[in-house]
């Protein structure tokens, strides 16, 4: 793994090889790298990313076309307005109130919910809840099985008509190198291990729950990753939540990334540190507030600040973005701060043997302090790791609280892990593992370049393989689901208010299992779909992401 | 009123380690005159604090303690972070951005056209009628949305922070002078220009439009924050 420092006289060698033919260094297309690298590479220098990416770095947010976003406010006007009517009429009882209300013996106490706040659920949410929740009952592969239910009362309540729709494609399961299945040599060592551990193990770590499989799992996660050792806990949520604040503390500063997930938001709120946010993905903001942490120190008494931690994502899983980590790193060493990598998203799915983002940089997994990431997307399995240093993990194994309270892995999960882990390095003798990660990095290559051929907005970086499709209008996201689900293909969409509201997505997330027939039917599909709900919206403007300015006057809530 | 001369004593005090940015006041911060920040929006604690000076009434008055004792004059923003579930973003209530986001303004400005067309269409309204009638509806739909409804119509990681607060209360988290403020402002007295002059001054038009350009005028004013006159929409 090459240092940052060489990268720029790596620039000519050989590009990595993730089903990306790569270019040399003319003929990079992200705006970002240019010209040839300087010859004497300095820190300083590198933050202004001259040299820094040994591959091109294409991310695209297309910005919304103002007509559609127009019409989306008008969208959102006319569903108010509705709204507002149908609670009129519900109040004098000309409809009737499906929601749950106060008791009459209640009415003049102080009302215990403002109903109010209830008005987007049962006004737009309910309208469309069919999308969403659907009870599956295969294990979730490339295909699934979906329950049919029917709503005779406009989705406030569901009766399950007895059939199932069996082989929906899916489209919406994490399940990136293709693990979930229940047929398979990992389903076969779970059920060994199930036959001879048990399901439980009714004990956190420090007491009586450290199994042999847990060490074995570790040290095994520890050479996967390429640090010197690392811990296993039994929740991905857990993961990040516990062992933040068994990181930093008061008079320490979290430098948080705008759309972080709400595990380390939760994590770095336990921990009691001062939290910045920084733009999403911005580097200019980040370096701002790092310059400004370190001039100014802490806010009353200007003392420094004990450490400064940098929490980033691999894949933030909503914009299907890369973090750019060789700036993060390169800004972590000449501020000298920490830094904090979640690979949630990307582990497993990124860099050519899949050992995550850091591998797709071509980076030193040493140059990240603090490694984590969950079982749960690639592996097939349950949990959370966090990989480091020896003497980081030695301190987490007595100060996390995941592991001092919580209960460890259970052993057949730890065994799909094992396995999975095994066979995606390739040691169980087969290059099955391999294959799996190369056929990711094509589906996704392939699925994007054939969705933005046909038209759609799509967010997010090439190679991520979270594919977000951008549907605007509140009742594009209810349409889009419903007709998907009709062509037997399963998605997951998102509305408002879980992101900004004229940005409502429908996300794809690929999967090694995914056939290219399977893609191709899902591919013909959507345009199908898209020309019928008319949601090819992009106009092929890609906005340079370094020309989108940095704005300064952002108003955020001031700290108590 | 002690706590409010302490907060601001200490700022004339400079300090031993002053620290390169130029941002750092050690001056003495100036009361500007009311209309200064409807052109130089400023940050939050300098809002916070203009308005801590400008305190009168003991309602301010309490707030303005707690802000002043919060400042420090650093130009550093900080930021609350909330466990927002099931959210892609860090925002803790959306509705702070609704009014500023892309395409915002010009769908409120179509709305306002198509209001004043179909009003034109009808037979019965002469010209300065329907002019008078766009003018009172529109101020009126303001003042429900804008100035009515509290709360938000969603629930927010942020235990009801805002549920007392009007949705221009909320604009921004409560920054003053921002561009979205500004624009409301602004539009609602461009409307009542146009009023006036299509309705050739009558003195009729004359009182309904100015009465109701005031009843939407007033409650955008600063110093009418978070307050409830004759406790009228106070929970």
């Amino acid at each position: 793994m090459e240092r940052p420092e060489r990268a720029a006289a790596a620039l000519g060698a050989q590009p990595r090889a993730n089903g990306c033919s790569g270019a040399a260094h003319g003929g990079l297309r992200n705006g970002y790298v240019r010209g040839p690298p300087a010859s004497d590479t300095q820190i300083d220098r590198i933050v202004h990313n001259g040299g820094l990416y040994k591959r091109p770095f294409n991310e695209a947010f297309e910005e919304t076309p103002m007509l559609v976003a127009v019409l989306t406010y008008v969208g959102y006007g006319v569903l108010t307005l509705f709204g507002y009517l149908r609670d009129f009429m519900r109040q004098w009882k000309i409809e009737k109130c499906q929601n749950a209300i106060e008791r009459e013996e209640q009415k003049d106490f102080v009302p215990l919910y403002q109903d109010f706040e209830n008005f987007y659920t049962r006004n737009l949410y309910m309208r469309i809840r069919d999308t969403w929740n659907r009870p599956i009952c295969s294990v979730p592969g490339a295909k699934v099985d979906v329950m049919e239910r029917v709503s005779h009362d406009y989705n406030w309540t569901f009766t399950y008509t007895g059939r199932v729709i069996k082989g929906v494609i899916n489209m919406g399961s994490y399940n990136y190198l293709g693990f979930a299945q229940n047929n398979g040599a990992c389903q076969q060592a779970a059920a060994k291990v199930l036959s001879r551990y048990g399901a439980g193990v009714c004990s956190s770590r420090q007491e009586m729950g450290n199994l042999d499989k847990h060490e074995e799992l570790e040290k095994l996660v520890a050479r996967f990753l390429g640090v010197e050792s690392a811990m296993a806990y039994g929740m991905g949520f857990a993961t990040n939540s516990m062992n933040i604040p068994a990181l930093v503390g008061k008079g320490c500063l979290i430098l948080s990334d705008e759309l972080n997930h709400a595990s380390l938001v939760l994590g770095a709120r336990l921990s009691g540190a001062a939290i910045r946010i920084f733009k999403h993905n911005n580097m200019r903001s980040l370096e701002k507030l790092l310059k400004d942490a370190i001039v100014h120190g802490q806010p009353r008494t200007r003392r420094p600040w004990k450490k400064i931690l940098i929490l980033v994502e691999g894949i933030y899983s909503m914009e299907g973005s890369i973090v750019r980590l060789p700036e993060v790193i390169a800004l972590k060493k000449k501020y000298k701060s920490y830094l904090y990598l979640d690979e949630a998203h990307s582990i497993g799915a990124l860099g050519p043997t899949g050992r995550g983002v850091v591998e797709y940089f071509g980076l030193n997994p040493e140059d990240v302090d603090v490694m984590m990431g969950t079982f749960t997307k690639s592996f097939g399995a349950a949990g959370g790791y966090i990989g480091g240093k020896k003497e980081l993990i030695d301190y987490l194994r007595t100060h996390s609280h995941s592991a001092v309270y919580a209960t460890s892995l259970s052993p057949p999960v730890v065994e799909q892990i094992i396995t999975s882990m095994k066979c995606i390095m390739g040691e169980d003798g087969t290059t099955f593992g391999r294959e799996c990660v190369q056929q990711l990095a094509e589906n996704t290559r392939y699925f994007r370049r054939r969705l933005k051929e046909m038209g759609f907005i799509i967010y997010g970086n090439e190679d991520s393989p979270v594919v977000p499709l951008m549907l605007y209008m509140p009742a594009k996201i209810g349409a889009f689901g419903r007709e998907m689900l009709k062509r037997n293909i399963g998605v997951v969409v998102v509305g408002f208010p879980a992101t900004p509201i004229i940005e409502s997505r429908a996300r794809f997330c690929l999967s090694a299992a995914h056939t290219k027939e399977m893609l191709d039917t899902a591919l013909k599909e959507i345009n199908e779909v898209g020309d019928l709900l008319q949601l090819k919206y992009s106009r092929h403007r890609l906005v340079p992401l370094l020309d989108r300015p940095f704005d300064e006057t952002t108003y955020e809530e001031t700290e108590d | 009123m002690q706590e409010l001369e302490r907060g601001s004593s200490s700022e004339s005090v400079p300090r031993s380690q002053t620290s390169p940015s130029a941002c750092v006041s050690s001056t003495r911060p100036r009361l500007l005159p009311l209309g200064y920040h409807f052109w130089r929006p400023l940050r939050r604690k300098q809002a916070n604090k203009q308005r801590s000076m400008r305190a009168r009434s003991s309602q301010h008055l309490q707030q303005a303690r707690m802000r002043a004792r919060r400042g420090d004059g650093s130009l550093v923003l900080f930021c609350r972070v909330k466990m927002n579930v099931g959210v892609a973003h860090s925002e803790v209530n959306p509705n702070t951005r609704v009014m500023s986001s892309r395409g915002m303004w010009l769908t409120y400005t179509l709305g306002v056209g198509l209001l004043h067309i179909v009003l034109l269409s009808i037979p019965f309204f002469s010209v300065p009628v329907a002019w008078t009638l766009t003018n009172v509806i529109h101020n009126l739909g303001m003042y429900v949305f804008l100035h009515a409804v509290k709360g938000t119509p969603f629930e927010t990681p942020d235990q009801g922070k805002a549920r007392l607060l009007t949705h221009w209360e909320q604009l921004d988290y409560g920054v003053q002078f921002t561009s979205s403020r500004k624009f409301f402002t602004i539009s609602p007295i461009i409307l009542y220009f146009l009023a006036s002059f299509y309705t050739k001054y009558d003195p009729t038009h004359f009182i309904f439009n100015t009465t109701s350009l005031l009843t939407v005028l007033i409650p955008k004013l600063p110093q009418l924050h978070g307050v409830r006159i004759f406790g009228i929409n106070k929970y």
